[in-house]
């Protein structure tokens, strides 16, 4: 069944058939949640939240992309989420190494299909940008993550953040700035992406 | 040219790298860019942000977050039937309870109605609600004699209740139970002198009714009950079935639904 089907269908409150319309989206809406977040529980937690909303509110669908929509949801079940840690800040439980102590990169989110040197490449410059993300205001992130890691449009993220073009368009070149600022303290970490990235500059 | 680029130029040049500028900006920016060196240093740090950005690796979901009918509130659509079974099991167990009850109360309201035509059949006099109180309270006055006060409390007051009672259960009265002992029954402390007269003093109305029952056994029997037991047999029957069938149509109507979500 093609996607206007299923969302049809789903707005007539079949639940199997917007099950299906999860199956398909479920990766894309956690690693939003996940860059914006930057925790892999609350972000499965948030992703939850989203399609729950998005079951629910589904009938005030009236069309356009089912993709904008559905970022919408979960970026606004992350906010809700962070406006909730920030009233109660918690401790995150990490995982811990074989000393006991916390393990500061998040190693466990690794791809398990890499080769060690990978990982450990893969894991710090993950880690650097996951860092340099945390530190960008929530709305900046929202758009940088949208646009740059889900390859979204300006007209789509708009529609997600519901926010002006003029508004993405000066807040994507904010955050981009902030994020070269901020990952230029990770240079030493990083030579091998900023190789390539230098590189594909050069051809 | 070493001018410092704007942050009206930054936007541009981030709208620039997503192809988000029309033509002529697009030849106006390109021709800066060929001469003015910070904003080329500029484009190249937001191009290597953009390309660390998407260089980040897509996890996939840990697990999947299909919705059950839990998780959105859904209920099975129960058959149109469920209502009417339903609200046929309450009824029914209502109504029963009610027979019951009024089974429970009838013979109790017989009994309390009862003493009063016992008692103006005994002392044959007066028959009114208001006699006995009127008694009770002159009888610790009478202290003395209560025997002696029975007695003409009999002769006065025999006329008025002769139409209704018969003279024959008025005759043996006054040796078997006075009209005083009724009162000194209820207020028995104060009727300490009865043997002086012979009379036996019942201490409730319970056992005087029972001494003076010969005459009315037939009056006393025990009551039928308002309800026949065929109609709480059936409003028993009813609430049970309605009851079973209501549930077994929920129980199926569960199934069918839990079966078809999986």
């Amino acid at each position: 069944m093609d996607e206007p089907a299923l969302i049809q269908e789903a707005q007539r409150g079949d639940l199997d058939s917007f099950n299906t319309l999860v199956l398909n989206y479920q990766d894309i809406l956690f690693n939003t949640a996940l860059r914006i977040m930057g925790d892999q529980d609350a972000a499965a937690d948030a992703t939850q939240e989203a399609f729950i909303s998005a079951f629910r509110a589904i009938k005030s669908f009236r069309g356009g992309s089912f993709k904008a929509w559905l970022m919408r949801t979960v970026t606004n079940a992350c906010y809700d989420e962070l406006r909730r840690q920030k009233r109660r800040p918690t401790t995150p439980l990490e995982p811990e190494t074989d000393d006991g102590e916390e393990m500061e990169n998040p190693r466990w989110l690794a791809d398990p299909s890499m080769s060690p040197e990978e990982e450990v490449e893969a894991d710090d410059l993950e880690h650097a940008i996951q860092h340099c993300l945390d530190e960008l205001p929530t709305e900046f992130r929202a758009v940088v993550v949208l646009t740059d890691i889900q390859g979204m449009d300006y007209k789509e993220v708009a529609s997600a953040v519901r926010v002006p073009l003029g508004t993405i368009k000066s807040r994507l070149a904010r955050a981009r700035l902030r994020m070269r600022e901020c990952l230029q303290g990770f240079w030493e970490l990083l030579p091998t992406a900023f190789r390539l990235e230098e590189e594909s500059l050069r051809t | 040219m070493t001018q410092t680029p704007s942050f009206r130029d930054v936007e541009k040049l981030s709208a620039y790298l997503d192809g988000q500028l029309k033509p002529s900006e697009i030849a106006r920016l390109e021709s800066r860019l060929q001469t003015e060196t910070q904003l080329a240093s500029v484009l190249k740090d937001l191009r290597q942000a953009r390309g660390l950005l998407r260089q980040l690796p897509q996890r996939r979901a840990p697990r999947n977050f299909t919705l059950t009918p839990k998780m959105v509130g859904q209920k099975p659509p129960l058959p149109r039937t469920y209502p009417v079974f339903r609200f046929a099991t309450v009824l029914a167990t209502l109504l029963l309870f009610f027979t019951f009850a009024t089974n429970f109360m009838a013979p109790r309201m017989t009994q309390i109605a009862a003493p009063y035509p016992y008692g103006i059949g005994g002392s044959g006099g007066g028959g009114g609600d208001e006699e006995p109180a009127l008694q009770m309270e002159s009888a610790p006055a009478e202290e003395p004699a209560p025997a002696e006060a029975a007695e003409p409390a009999l002769e006065e007051e025999a006329p008025a209740a002769e139409e209704p009672a018969a003279p024959e259960l008025l005759a043996p009265e006054p040796t078997q139970m006075p009209p005083a002992a009724e009162d000194s029954a209820r207020a028995a402390p104060t009727v300490a002198p009865s043997e002086k007269s012979g009379v036996q003093i019942v201490p409730t109305t319970e056992a005087y009714a029972q001494q003076t029952a010969p005459e009315g056994a037939e009056q006393a029997q025990p009551v039928k009950p308002p309800i026949g037991t065929t109609v709480q047999i059936v409003l028993a029957a009813v609430a049970i079935l309605s009851g079973l069938i209501a549930l077994i149509l929920r129980y199926t109507a569960i199934r069918k639904w839990r079966a078809k979500a999986k």
